[in-house]
């Protein structure tokens, strides 16, 4: 199984970028446009949120530039890779082999140990991977003695601290997170919140969020607001309180 | 509750369709069944009833006793002379005498007409001169009127491209001889009667050919006017001698009809069974699907309690829903049913049993029938899941999660599976080696009992096995093998209730495998044991006829030949039981077979000598010189001498006769077949050429040698074989089917677990895998149990039928290789559908619907 040809490795600051994405669902009086001209640089090593309110688009702009959705018209770029020309084999590929996914929930597959499941991208590929790198990446999650318990035996916490060191097993190009936290009591939210920092600061991975806590969105370098499918502003360095402050603004 | 039963019906139609069409299928091969036997017994009782109209009276000889195997009465004949005796009856208007016996037709293509070894009988008769008498109509040309002539019947016409004027030669007990087709017959509205073929001569000449001068099988009379035929039998009985009778037509009638209707019931038994087991088959799947079903919709029921419906409501929705499928499933397998029995009639007539055209026989029992099994299967099968559906507690509609039944089930139900299991070996066991009345009832019974169990214990070995049988997929096949596995394992009640389905199949198709394969190792052995000449010239006729016996007077007058024996077979009842009887020629036999003598001289075999099996003189007290009582058909009662007691019985049997002793008692005079031994130092190519030589002048005989003779004796195992196979299909699609529909509705219970794996990099191809490889270990989980059972049925068979001849306990190592393959491929026929559907799964929908 060939793995898409096309370079990711180019030596560049840009992950991920979508130019003039348009996502349009529907037809005539029920088109809903999600997401309306959106064109956006993510950084490597850098832990961005999306925010926005409800159907802002922030998801649909996750999803598309994430290989699991397709723009109606625009671009959405994974490295130098053009999404809209991979079909569905170089679409998985990508995913699998330069993309990290935390979703809000049902994370993990129910049959395979913490360990598989950490390393599922990469036994899928066939591969064996950077064996001290996934040390590394377990050290970090702190779950080294529960690694070899199924998902049902872990605490909601402890599960989205695996899929977050799935994510980072394959040592992807960039990590799209949706919600992660969003099922979690505070106390565990703050641990996997804790632990994508590190992976961002510690390891320099590259992280994109989306959520509507702004104490997770405060965890990120940089936060990226959407209202109506259009980018509506941007913060470096945010506190939960500027955070809150802004999304007042929306009306939420 | 009725209405929402109707309403998750129609929402769930195209699981439901494959959950119907395992009863369709069942129920479609009951009907088929059942109408074609009613159509063919209509036909052939309206064909007798046609052809027999004109026949007032018969006379003929008293019954000895029953043939074996549906043969019916065995009478001798009557002497020529009652004819005018009969004739001098008042209100006889006609009486004619008539003989019918072994006669083979050779086709234009110089080959022997018809399969009388397993297909329908080959027959000659005499020409009736009374119209009023004769059964056959000319169609074309003439009578048979003079020594070489004869009518034939249209279907050999046809099958042999026999035409009126034409010569043909005519096989009998006397040498092959070139006649001129007079005429050409229909027997009623058939073109012959049930597929065999008959060849009509002038009185004297079948008398001559067919029988014996001078005797007659029967004597048919026409009443005179105003003289009713219950009259007539009774005026004609007050002048016959003893060992004679007369009846009426009509009761002819009814014993044709009867004789008819008990070769069919075989076949109808045969066919009902295959058609049970579908149903039985088709049970589990039902079972399965209602199960899970039942399982997915928990909220849905738990909310309907919460509501305030009852226990019984959801319970009785559930059923209604089962009684729907059920009764639709039904009436589309009966309608199904007629097209199965279009089916059915094209394989006997391929078989050899063409039946004649006529409508279609659909009797209102069939409909009863049909509907009953079809119906009550589905509902009995879906009752337990509708217990379950009724005991979900209301609060269960709050739950998110229902618990899936993992490990290994409860220790009750091992109890009840051992128990189960046990009662079925055990009714096995008594129906084989106890003999009693109702044998196939009580095996039959006991084999429905073992699956059952076997099923039963199946949920609690799933795990365990399934671990097994995956147990090199990871290292084969990487995470995708894992998962395969692991998903096997998840919930192993569905797994076993997937696999026994398929076991039942399995069991079967390897039970006959392995008995196949015993019979035929048992006949190679018995050839080898007993049989040490060469070569075998074979009559092709089985116990009908054979080869006229200038065959092997010819044969031993070879150089090339040492020595050649025919063996003559017939049926008497022996010291009180029905039984084939050998007789061979005591100057030749023993130089080729060697039947070990005991006690006596094979030389001391005269007219009234018997010889007798080691074991069975053993057990009877009998000695040298001891009498044994018989009854042959033609010779009737008659006290026999024991002469010779020998130790090896195959494969003479327990008893067997002097050809002295054979020709006293047995009209007929031919040879089954005949086995010669070559001359010492001569090649067997120029042997074989030799014999060849003379055996070319009799159509229809074949020179085999020895390995040649092995497989023509086989051919019938294996035929049958094959229309097990054939229709052990049907169970194993039936179960295919089953497996598919777990997995699909597997797939549904995991769009999420798929869209995620899709989502983190898992190929369509990876996933396809994925389900490939856990149906197959379903597949493989089935065969496994199936192989175990029915290995336990191929050993208990053979060893209750180790007196009968099958003594070789033979497992066919690549036949069974090749079923665990093959079921290894079908598992991945299953999962062909649902693994596609999983592969198109929308990863985004899986994903995020919540």
């Amino acid at each position: 199984m060939a793995v898409p040809t096309i370079d990711l490795t180019v030596g560049q600051t840009i992950a991920a970028r979508t130019v003039d994405a348009v996502k349009i669902y529907g037809k005539g009086q029920i088109e809903v446009r999600a997401l309306d001209g959106i064109t956006v640089d993510f950084a490597r090593g850098v832990f961005s949120a999306i925010m926005g309110p409800s159907g802002s688009g922030k998801s649909t702009l996750l999803h598309c530039i994430a290989g699991l959705d397709t723009l109606t018209s625009g671009k959405a770029y994974v490295g130098e890779a053009d999404l809209s020309t991979l079909d569905d084999q170089q679409l998985t590929l990508l995913r699998r082999d330069r993309i990290g996914f935390v979703f809000q929930s049902y994370n993990l597959i129910p049959t395979l140990t913490a360990l598989e499941n950490i390393t599922l991208p990469l036994l899928l590929a066939g591969r064996d991977g950077d064996r001290s790198w996934i040390d590394q990446v377990i050290a970090t999650i702190g779950l080294a003695d529960r690694l070899d318990h199924r998902p049902d035996e872990l605490s909601g916490g402890q599960q989205q601290r695996v899929a977050v060191a799935r994510a980072l097993a394959s040592r992807p190009h960039i990590i799209f997170a949706d919600e992660p936290t969003g099922n979690l009591d505070s106390k565990a939210g703050a641990d996997v919140l804790r632990f994508m920092g590190q992976a961002v600061s510690e390891l320099q991975q590259t992280i994109v969020m989306v959520t509507h806590d702004p104490v997770a969105a405060s965890h990120a370098d940089r936060i990226v607001f959407l209202a109506d499918g259009r980018i509506v502003d941007e913060m470096l360095q945010p506190t939960p309180e500027r955070v809150l402050e802004r999304m007042k603004q929306f009306g939420e | 509750m009725l209405r929402i039963a109707l309403k998750s019906l129609w929402a769930r139609k195209i699981r439901l369709f494959t959950t119907a069409l395992a009863v369709v299928l069942g129920v479609a091969f009951m009907a088929g069944t059942l109408v074609l036997t009613d159509t063919v017994t209509r036909t052939f009782d309206s064909l007798f009833a046609t052809v027999y109209k004109g026949t007032d009276a018969v006379v003929r000889g008293q019954s000895e006793f029953n043939g074996p195997q549906n043969t019916g009465a065995q009478r001798p004949r009557i002497d020529a002379s009652l004819l005018s005796v009969v004739e001098r009856v008042p209100g006889v208007a006609a009486a004619e005498g008539g003989v019918l016996g072994y006669t083979r037709l050779v086709g234009k293509d110089g080959r022997a007409l018809g399969n009388p070894t397993t297909g329908a009988p080959t027959l000659g008769g005499s020409w009736s001169t009374v119209p009023r008498l004769n059964a056959f109509t000319l169609v074309a040309g003439q009578a048979p009127s003079s020594a070489d002539q004869i009518a034939i019947d249209r279907k050999s016409a046809r099958d042999g491209r026999l035409a009126v004027g034409d010569y043909a030669t005519v096989l009998t007990q006397a040498p092959p001889r070139r006649m001129r087709i007079s005429g050409i017959v229909r027997f009623g509205s058939a073109d012959s009667p049930g597929g065999a073929s008959v060849v009509l001569f002038p009185l004297p000449v079948a008398q001559q050919l067919v029988a014996e001068p001078g005797k007659y099988d029967s004597i048919s009379v026409v009443a005179a006017g105003g003289v009713s035929q219950a009259e007539l039998a009774s005026r004609i009985s007050r002048v016959l001698p003893p060992g004679t009778e007369a009846v009426t037509g009509a009761q002819v009638i009814r014993e044709t009809q009867n004789d008819t209707r008990k070769a069919l019931s075989f076949f109808t038994t045969f066919m009902l069974v295959f058609a049970i087991v579908a149903l039985v088959v088709g049970a589990f799947i039902i079972f399965n699907t209602f199960s899970i079903t039942v399982a997915q919709r928990t909220r849905e029921n738990a909310l309907f309690r919460a509501l305030g419906a009852s226990r019984r409501q959801v319970l009785g929705a559930v059923l209604f829903e089962a009684l729907a499928v059920g009764a639709v499933a039904s009436v589309i397998g009966l309608a199904a049913g007629v097209a199965v029995a279009a089916g059915l009639k094209g394989l006997l007539a391929a078989a050899g049993y063409p039946i004649p055209a006529g409508g279609v026989t659909f009797l209102a029992r069939t409909v009863i029938v049909c509907l009953l099994a079809g119906i009550g299967v589905t509902v009995l099968a879906a009752y337990s899941p509708a217990r379950k559906a009724g005991k979900v507690p209301p609060v269960a509609a709050m739950r998110d999660t229902f618990a899936g039944s993992t490990g290994y089930g409860s220790k009750e139900r091992v109890v009840v599976g051992s128990l189960v299991t046990a009662g079925g070996v055990a009714s096995l066991f008594v129906g084989l080696f106890a003999h009693p009345a109702n044998a196939l009832q009580i095996v039959g019974l006991g084999a429905l009992l073992v699956f059952f169990g076997v099923s039963v214990l199946g949920r609690t070995v799933s795990l365990p096995l399934s671990r097994a049988i995956g147990y090199p997929l990871p290292r084969l096949r990487g995470v995708t093998g894992t998962i395969a596995r692991r998903n096997a394992m998840r919930n192993p009640k569905r797994t076993a209730a997937s696999a026994s389905a398929l076991m039942i199949g399995v069991g079967l198709v390897s039970f006959i495998t392995i008995f196949a394969s015993s019979t035929k190792a048992s006949i190679n052995a018995t050839i080898d044991r007993a049989f040490t000449g060469d070569f075998v010239v074979d009559s092709g006729s089985g116990q009908m006829g054979g080869l006229d016996p200038s065959l092997a007077a010819q044969l031993n007058r070879l150089p090339q030949v040492e020595a050649a024996t025919g063996i003559r077979l017939g049926v008497a009842k022996i010291d009180g039981s029905v039984q084939s009887i050998v007789g061979v020629d005591p100057t030749t036999a023993f130089q080729l077979f060697d039947v070990k003598p005991v006690q006596g001289r094979t030389s001391d075999l005269g007219v009234a000598s018997i010889a007798v099996y080691e074991n069975v003189a053993r057990d009877k007290h009998l000695r040298i010189g001891s009498v044994v009582p018989a009854v042959f058909k033609d010779s009737g009662a008659t006290q026999l001498r024991v002469a010779l007691i020998y130790g090896e019985n195959r494969p003479a049997g327990n008893y067997f006769l002097g050809t002295a002793a054979y020709s006293a008692n047995f009209a007929n005079d031919y040879d089954t077949q005949v086995f010669v031994k070559k001359a010492p130092g001569t090649s067997s190519s120029a042997a074989l050429a030799a014999i060849s030589r003379v055996v070319d002048r009799y159509p229809g005989a074949k020179v085999l040698d020895q390995s040649g003779y092995k497989s023509q004796m086989a051919k019938p195992v294996d035929q049958l074989l094959s229309l097990v196979y054939v229709l052990l299909a049907l169970a194993v699609v039936i179960a295919l089917l089953g497996i598919a529909n777990t997995l699909a509705l597997s797939i549904f219970e995991r769009t999420r677990e798929l869209g995620l794996l899709r989502a983190v990099g898992m190929t369509r191809s990876q996933l396809r895998s994925t389900i490939r490889w856990e149906s197959v270990i379903v597949a493989l989980q089935g065969t496994a149990l199936g192989l175990v059972v029915g290995v336990f049925f191929g050993w208990a068979l053979v060893r209750a039928m180790s007196n009968q001849g099958i003594d070789q306990l033979s497992f066919p190592v690549a036949s069974l290789v090749a079923i665990v393959v093959l079921a290894g491929l079908a598992g991945v026929l299953a999962a062909a559908l649902p693994s596609r559907r999983a592969a198109r799964l929308d990863v985004l929908k899986a994903v995020v619907s919540d």
